[in-house]
C-alpha cells in the first residue's frame, strides 16, 4: 500500500467538516448527513429466544437515534442486525435505500462504537484509528487519522497502548476509530456504560456536538432513559423484543401510549378505571372512575375511549396542597381530577422533594414538587392533590400498571 | 508483523518475557509473592544450580596416566571442549536442523489445531474437551512406546509407503525407516501438544468482541485473522516453539529408535552414548553444556527478535 507523507491536517487536500478553525476557510464538503437506515418486518430468533420481534423501523438521514429499552429487550441485538454482526432471521434491513441484509459486516457502510470498546490491545491509539482507514487502503489515512484524533483531543496520547489509557480516553479512542470512517450511520452500543457520572454527562454532549458537526446518522442504543432523552432526536422504547413506542423525547415522556413506557420512561402514577362518560362526540373530556374518583382526560390523549383504561399522571405534574387550603378553592368548581390523601413518605432531593401520598382506594402516588421555599410536608400530613386533565393520559386497561416499573 | 513488533521488545530480558509467557506479571505482588516462590527457588538451587556446576567441573576433568576406563581426576582442561566441538559438530548442527524443522512442522500442524479448538469451537465446550482430550491422550502411554509406534507407521509394509508407493509419491525402492524423515516425523508427532496447548490457552483468552470490531472496520475474516488474531496469539507461538523447539534439539529417543547411526544422529545420542556406554563423563558434560549454552543462545535471540510486548 502505497504511503503517502505524513502532512499535518491543513495541508489536506481535502476539507472536511470537522475543519478545526484554521481549516474552516477552506471547507468543501457539505455535512453528508448519513443515510436513511430503514427496517422492514426486521426479526431475529435464537435458538429457544425471540430476541426481536419482526419490527419496522425508519431512521432519517442525520437524525441521532436512541434505541432504549431494558437489558434483554433486544436493543443490541437490532444494533448487530444493522452493524451486520448477527443475521436477521426474516426482513430486510436497507442503508440509503441500498439492501445490506445479506451483506457482511465488513462490506456494510457502518461503524459501531463497542460496549466495553474492543481497541486493538496490540497496537498503539493511533493504530486502532487508522485500522478501518488502512483496510479500505484510503490513500490519506495518515493525515486523517491525525485528524480524528484531534477530533476527540488525543494527539498526545496517539503512541500509546490503550491499556495505558483511562475509560474515558479509550471511549473516545473508540468514538474515533468508528468515526474515521465516515459512517453512512454509526452505531453506538452503550458507549458511556462504563463511565462515572460525571464523564458520562460530558461525554453525552460531546457526542451530540460532534454528531451536529459530522452530521452522520447515529444509531445510540441505551438503557439509561436520561441519556436517550438528553441525547436523541428521536427515540424508540423496546421491550420484549419489540418497539413499544417512538416518537421525540418529550413527546413520548408527554403522552406515553403504553403502561411500560409509561414507568420506563421516567415515572408515572397509574390508576386502574373505568370510562364512564364523554364517548364519542360529546365533547373532549372522556370521564373515568376510579374507586370512586373522578377523572377527566383528553380523549386524544387516551388509547381507547370505552372500557376499562389506566389513567397516567406525571408525579411532577400533581400540584398538593394542605388539606383544606387553597387547593380546595382552585378546584372546587370541577370536583374531578381532585382527591384527598395522607402522606406517607418524604424524599429531599434538593431540586425537588418527592413524597409519597396514600389515597383511598387508589393506593400511593407519587408526587414531585419544586423546593422554591416554603415548608416540607411531613409524614402524617393529610394534603389535597389535584392535576390539569390535559396533563393526564388514558392507557389501555389490561396493561399491567407496574410493566417497566423496576425495569433495568 | 515481526518487524512491527520486534522494534519494542529491546528493552525486557529474557526472563521477563518468560514470566509474561507464564502467564504472571513481571512484579510480584509485596513479600508474599518472594515466600511463595522460596520453595520453587530453593528446589531449582537443589537440584538445578548446583547440578550444572557440578557438570561444569565434570566437564573439565581430566583421565590421569594409566587410570581404568570410566576413572577421572578433577583438572581445568578446557581442551576437552575443543575435542568435542571437532568430533561432534555435525551432530550438534544438525540437532538444531531436525529441532527446527520439527518445530516448524508443529507450527503449521498446531495452530490450526488450537485455533479450531479454541476459537472456531467457542462456546462448544463438549467437543472442545473431547478435542483436548484427544490431543493429550497419546501421554498416557509412554514415550518410547510412541516412537516405538511411529516405526510400524513409517515401516515398508505399512500402510503409509505402500500407499505412498501406490501413487507413485515415494521410489518402489525406498523406505521411510531410519532416515532423517522419520526422526524429524517422530519429534513434530512428540512435541506437538507442546506447540498446541499454549496457543490454545492464549487464543482460548482472546476477546471475540476484537474479531466483531475487526470485520466492523472493514476487515475480511483473513485480514482480522492477520491483523487481530495472529499478533495477539504470538505469546502463545512464542511459548509453544520454545517448549517445542528446545527439547527436542535435545532429545535422543526418536533419533535412536527412528534413525540409523549413519546421518540421523542427534547430540543427544551421543551424549547418551558417551555417559552410558563409552563412559567419557567429561566428554560427556562438555557436550551437554555446549548444547545448554548452545540452546539458551538461539533461544534469546529468537525471543529478542520475535518477542512480543505482554500483551495485558
Amino acid at each position: 500500500m502505497g504511503r503517502l507523507p505524513a502532512t499535518t491536517s491543513s495541508e489536506t487536500a481535502r476539507g472536511t467538516v470537522l475543519a478545526r478553525p484554521e481549516q474552516q476557510a477552506t471547507e468543501e464538503r457539505p455535512p453528508s448527513g448519513g443515510a436513511e437506515l430503514v427496517l422492514h418486518r426486521v426479526r431475529k430468533q435464537f435458538a429457544d429466544f425471540a430476541a426481536v420481534q419482526p419490527t419496522d423501523l425508519t431512521v432519517p438521514a442525520g437524525e441521532f437515534f436512541a434505541l432504549l429499552g431494558p437489558s434483554g429487550c433486544g436493543k443490541t441485538t437490532t444494533l448487530r442486525m444493522v452493524a451486520g454482526l448477527e443475521t436477521p432471521s426474516a426482513g430486510t434491513i436497507r442503508i440509503g435505500g441500498r439492501d445490506v441484509t445479506s451483506l457482511p459486516s465488513y462490506k456494510r457502510p457502518v461503524n459501531t462504537v463497542f460496549q466495553s470498546y474492543a481497541l486493538f490491545p496490540h497496537m498503539s491509539v493511533k493504530e486502532n484509528v487508522a485500522f478501518g482507514l488502512r483496510r479500505r487502503r484510503v490513500r490519506d489515512w495518515k493525515a486523517r487519522t491525525e485528524e480524528f484524533l484531534g477530533l476527540v483531543e488525543l494527539h498526545h496520547l496517539a503512541d500509546r497502548r490503550p491499556a495505558q489509557l483511562s475509560g474515558g480516553q479509550q471511549q473516545r479512542v473508540a468514538l474515533a476509530r468508528a468515526l474515521v470512517n465516515e459512517p453512512e450511520i454509526l452505531l453506538l452500543d452503550e458507549p458511556l456504560g462504563a463511565l462515572d457520572m460525571k464523564l458520562r454527562r460530558q461525554m453525552q454532549s460531546e457526542l451530540k456536538r460532534i454528531q451536529a458537526e459530522v452530521g452522520l446518522t447515529f444509531i445510540h442504543v441505551t438503557h439509561d432513559q436520561e441519556e436517550a432523552m438528553s441525547m436523541a432526536d428521536r427515540l424508540a422504547v423496546m421491550n420484549e423484543g419489540r418497539i413499544e413506542q417512538i416518537g421525540r423525547p418529550e413527546d413520548l415522556y408527554h403522552l406515553p401510549r403504553t403502561a411500560f413506557v409509561a414507568n420506563f420512561l421516567g415515572r408515572s402514577n397509574l390508576m386502574a378505571g373505568t370510562v364512564t362518560g364523554g364517548g364519542q362526540g360529546s365533547g373532549p373530556l372522556l370521564e373515568v372512575d376510579a374507586s370512586g374518583h373522578r377523572f377527566a382526560v383528553h380523549r386524544d390523549r387516551a388509547v381507547s375511549a370505552t372500557g376499562q383504561v389506566l389513567v397516567g399522571v406525571r408525579p411532577e405534574k400533581i400540584d398538593m396542597r394542605p388539606a383544606g387550603a387553597g387547593a380546595d378553592r382552585l378546584t372546587a368548581g370541577w370536583g374531578i381530577n381532585r382527591v384527598a390523601g395522607t402522606v406517607t413518605d418524604v424524599a429531599f432531593t434538593g431540586v425537588s422533594t418527592e413524597y409519597r401520598v396514600e389515597v383511598p382506594g387508589l393506593g400511593e402516588l407519587g408526587v414531585f414538587a419544586q423546593n422554591r421555599g416554603g415548608d416540607l410536608m411531613r409524614p402524617g400530613d393529610a394534603v389535597g392533590l389535584s392535576w390539569d386533565p390535559a396533563h393526564a393520559f388514558g392507557l389501555d386497561g389490561q396493561q399491567d400498571a407496574a410493566a417497566g416499573d423496576d425495569a433495568v | 508483523m515481526s518487524s512491527r513488533v520486534a522494534d519494542r521488545s529491546g528493552k525486557q530480558t529474557g526472563f521477563e518475557r518468560a514470566a509474561a509467557l507464564a502467564g504472571g506479571t513481571a512484579q510480584a505482588r509485596g513479600r508474599a509473592g518472594y515466600g511463595l516462590v522460596s520453595p520453587g527457588l530453593v528446589y531449582l538451587l537443589v537440584f538445578f544450580v548446583l547440578p550444572v556446576f557440578t557438570l561444569l567441573a565434570t566437564s573439565l576433568y581430566v583421565k590421569p596416566p594409566g587410570a581404568e576406563v570410566g576413572q577421572f581426576v578433577p583438572a581445568l582442561e578446557f581442551g576437552n571442549y575443543a575435542i568435542v566441538l571437532g568430533g561432534y559438530w555435525s551432530e550438534l548442527l544438525r540437532s538444531f536442523g531436525f529441532a527446527l524443522l520439527a518445530t516448524v512442522l508443529c507450527l503449521l500442524i498446531g495452530y490450526p489445531m488450537a485455533y479450531l479448538i479454541a476459537v472456531r469451537l467457542r462456546g462448544r465446550a463438549f467437543v472442545q474437551g473431547l478435542l483436548l482430550v484427544l490431543l493429550i491422550a497419546p501421554f498416557f502411554t509412554s514415550f518410547v512406546l510412541r516412537t516405538q509406534a511411529w516405526k510400524q507407521i513409517l515401516a515398508d509394509e505399512g500402510f503409509l509407503v505402500q500407499a505412498l508407493k501406490t501413487l507413485h509419491l515415494m521410489p518402489q525402492g525406498a523406505s521411510l525407516t531410519a532416515t532423517s524423515v522419520a526422526v524429524v516425523a517422530g519429534l513434530t508427532y512428540n512435541f506437538l501438544p507442546f506447540m498446541v496447548l499454549p496457543i490454545y490457552a492464549n487464543l482460548q483468552a482472546l476477546d471475540h468482541r476484537l474479531l466483531e470490531a475487526g470485520r466492523d472496520l472493514y476487515g475480511s475474516d483473513l485480514t482480522v485473522f492477520r491483523t487481530v488474531t495472529l499478533p495477539i496469539s504470538m505469546p502463545g507461538v512464542l511459548a509453544g516453539t520454545l517448549l517445542t523447539f528446545s527439547p527436542a534439539s535435545g532429545d535422543f529417543v526418536n533419533a535412536a529408535i527412528l534413525g540409523n547411526n549413519r546421518n540421523t544422529t542427534m547430540i543427544g545420542q551421543v551424549i547418551d552414548s558417551k555417559f552410558m556406554r563409552v563412559l567419557d563423563y567429561p566428554g560427556a558434560a562438555a557436550l551437554s553444556f555446549i548444547l545448554m549454552v548452545a540452546i539458551l543462545i538461539l533461544v534469546t535471540l529468537y525471543v529478542r527478535r520475535f518477542g512480543t510486548r505482554d500483551l495485558v
